[in-house]
């Protein structure tokens, strides 16, 4: 059709004239736009089925959403600059304790974790801790990635070696298997992996860092001491120094290099190896985390979903949580893309078929399982998140079993949390 | 314009555009000539060149200082309201064991990097200042290390210092000057700060040698020739002759060098995170780990702004210094 000037001109000034005077966009600009901000996973098949589901909700719902992707390590940054700025995505995915760091930041979701918990059972303790603030859901929980035991199964059964139930247990084992030339790799450094494990340790030993109360220094007593021993000990026959130098990667590396018999991590060493094909993965299984004297809890990382105050798509956010959480078979395709790295989050769904998809998951069923996040029991305040951010944890532990008496760096422990909590 | 006129007396297209060609030409001309006057005016040049820059500096540099002056001062917590403390930020610093660590960490760190980079440097430029081969590709791919992004070849040599893969450790014992397994370049405390520095003066190297490199290229031959001429030896002509010619430059080298040393963040966070026992944290790093990661940017900015009294004095001394050389 021809369109002359006249025409165009009466036209679009006709459209926005009654735009004005209505305040209601045409339908293009109707529709909807949001943005998600998460981690690169460590399972990158997640990733690219996330980006899938992200297709399939638009042509659903007419909603339009941008997913990006950050490296773990940028995600504090990457979270403090938009709350700062008050700009950025609409929805962010969250590590642990952080909608604690941020929580008048973060939008009411509970509403979206009620018909969540409804439909699979309530959320698992960790993710109840990391996001459920002040009484109220500051994030939606997605899914959490467990610390279990990856060993060489291969080198127990040349041996002879028992599977280990408690943390005193995998002393022996330890003992032989540095002596084949296989020790056990718990990082003792300034890295996540050996808070996480320092965590554990600790409270299969009774010890806690703070009370429940938050406020309480809880940290000198005999059951750290036993703990700081045992590490010690550990320290001495079972592993190597190269500990004390160790990142994130290293313990996984080093099972997957044929070095450590025996590491304490997220399934993710594994999968690796599996999906490398490097000849150690035949030999890798998997056993549950470790008890002690004090029970049998784990340490644990639930990953959440917040959307951010200052979004102006807070119902369109919400209707993604719905969509990807909230419809069983998208949750379900979700988790079963991750290969057993990201399990739900939620209580009635532990015995998930992604377990059945490899024969090396089979002992990682979450049922029963007291899972925590960093700091627990107390609650992760900023003041305690700092205590754990400020590594004390694994330097009191450092601090030993480099030669500074256990009482000692137990009491510097203590002052430097005690000085935290006072600021 | 001529669409008005269009509108006006549509009759009269013709005559009214001659009309209008005239009329923009008769405009045009007294406005270029007023620009091209005032363009020469020094008054209003000088700042109109001055003004992108002075808009980038007061954007990028001047507003973020502003606000971590602000911050240091505050108890400033990421997304929540705050209120000015004085400086309880840093006398509250004190207190903890980790900054009083990273205090004497920053001291060793940015003094032993910047002595051995001035050292090398020196000899370094000196060597590529004589009749080498390929002379121009060796100048070029010394400044390779200061080239590659610095978190890029800090992780090499994560790899070369990593406690499974170590490629120093490997060649030092095939060349049996270590005992396996070799030093724990990560794990321990001076080791750590060892390898930290190492990769500092590796990185920072090359602007000392080729800054001191112009410097020298730069001293009249005739100096040297009357030098000779009156007896002295190579030794005596480095101290009398390129020393004091080169101290200047040296100057400035070392100022900055100082101040972005004090300020390195990528080498210790992706070699050490701090560690072990905080031994090689530096103010960027617990600046990072306690102001990004656990939320308090009064805290964190107040590590970062920590030394900025000490530094500014530095700056000001050595930069009147310079002033005072005349060269």
């Amino acid at each position: 059709m021809h369109v002359t000037r006249r025409r165009f001109l009466t036209s679009t000034g006709t459209g926005f004239a009654a735009v004005l005077a209505t305040g209601i966009p045409p339908a293009r600009g109707q529709q909807r736009e949001i943005s998600y901000l998460c981690w690169s996973n460590f399972a990158p098949a997640s990733d690219k089925k996330l980006a899938e589901i992200g297709q399939r909700f638009t042509k659903d719902t007419g909603i339009k959403i941008r997913i990006d992707h950050i490296a773990s390590a940028q995600q504090a940054a990457k979270h403090a600059s938009e709350v700062q700025t008050q700009a950025g995505h609409d929805l962010v995915e969250m590590r642990m304790e952080t909608p604690w760091l941020y929580e008048p930041q973060l939008v009411d979701v509970s509403d979206v974790v009620g018909e969540l918990e409804k439909k699979y059972g309530k959320a698992i303790s960790s993710a109840h801790e990391g996001a459920y603030v002040k009484g109220v859901w500051r994030a939606v929980p997605q899914y959490h990635q467990i610390f279990s035991a990856a060993y060489r199964e291969d080198l127990f059964k040349k041996a002879g070696l028992k599977v280990p139930d408690t943390w005193e247990d995998l002393y022996p084992v330890g003992k032989e298997l540095k002596k084949m030339g296989n020790p056990v790799g718990i990082p003792i450094s300034q890295n996540w992996d050996s808070i996480s494990t320092a965590y554990a340790v600790l409270w299969n030993f009774g010890a806690r860092e703070v009370d429940k109360d938050g406020k309480t220094v809880v940290i000198n007593s005999a059951e750290t001491a036993a703990a700081v021993e045992w590490y010690k000990k550990m320290y001495r026959d079972c592993m190597e120094p190269e500990v004390l130098s160790w990142n994130d990667q290293s313990n996984n590396e080093s099972l997957q290099q044929g070095k450590a018999g025996w590491i304490h991590n997220p399934i993710s060493a594994y999968i690796v190896a599996r999906n490398r094909k490097l000849v150690t993965a035949d030999g890798i299984n998997h056993h549950r985390s470790l008890g002690g004297p004090g029970g049998r809890h784990e340490i644990d990382v639930p990953r959440s979903m917040g959307i951010w105050k200052f979004s102006k798509n807070v119902e369109a956010s919400k209707e993604w949580m719905r969509y990807l959480l909230g419809k069983k078979e998208v949750y379900d395709e979700y988790i079963m893309s991750g290969d057993a790295f990201n399990l739900p989050s939620y209580t009635n769904l532990h015995d998930h078929p992604v377990l059945k998809t490899d024969a090396k998951f089979a002992n990682l069923r979450g049922e029963g399982v007291s899972y925590h996040i960093y700091g627990w029991p107390a609650p992760p305040s900023d003041k305690n998140q700092l205590i754990t951010n400020s590594f004390i944890l694994p330097n009191m532990i450092a601090k030993a079993v480099t030669g500074t008496p256990t009482k000692e760096a137990i009491a510097w422990a203590e002052a430097e949390m005690k000085r935290i909590l006072a600021s | 314009m001529g669409r008005g006129r269009d509108e006006a007396h549509p009759g009269e297209l013709t005559s009214v555009a001659v009309g209008s060609v005239g009329i923009a030409v008769a405009a045009r001309q007294p406005l270029r000539v007023r620009v091209r006057e005032l363009l020469d005016r020094e008054w209003f040049l000088g700042p109109l060149f001055i003004t992108p820059a002075l808009i980038l500096l007061v954007l990028l540099v001047a507003y973020p200082f502003g606000m971590a002056l602000y911050f240091s001062v505050s108890n400033a917590f990421i997304g929540r309201p705050s209120h000015l403390v004085g400086f309880r930020n840093f006398i509250n610093l004190w207190q903890s064991d980790a900054f009083r660590q990273t205090f004497q960490n920053a001291f060793v760190f940015t003094g032993t990097a910047v002595a051995f980079k001035l050292v090398l440097g020196i000899s370094l430029a000196l060597l590529l200042n004589q009749q080498l081969w390929f002379k121009r590709l060796i100048r070029g791919a010394v400044l390779l290390p200061w080239v590659i992004p610095t978190a890029l070849s800090t992780l090499g040599w994560w790899w070369m210092f990593n406690s499974l893969y170590s490629v120093v450790n490997w060649t030092g014992i095939a060349l049996g000057i270590m005992d396996p397994p070799g030093p724990n370049w990560l794990g321990q405390k001076y080791y750590a700060m060892t390898a930290v520095v190492a990769v500092n003066v590796w990185r920072g190297l090359p602007f000392f040698a080729i800054t001191i490199l112009a410097g020298l290229v730069s001293i009249p031959r005739e100096l040297y020739e009357a030098a000779e001429t009156d007896g002295a030896g190579p030794w005596s002509r480095f101290w009398w002759v390129t020393l004091p010619m080169l101290r200047p430059v040296l100057t400035i080298v070392v100022l900055f060098s100082t101040i972005f040393t004090f300020s390195d963040f990528n080498i210790v966070y992706v070699l050490t995170h701090g560690g072990p026992i905080n031994s090689t944290h530096l103010f960027a790093t617990l600046s990072r780990q306690i102001g990004l990661e656990s939320g308090r940017i009064g805290e964190g900015a107040a590590i970062s702004l920590y030394l900025f009294p000490v530094l500014a004095f530095v700056v000001y001394a050595q930069l009147r210094f310079v002033r005072k050389q005349n060269y």
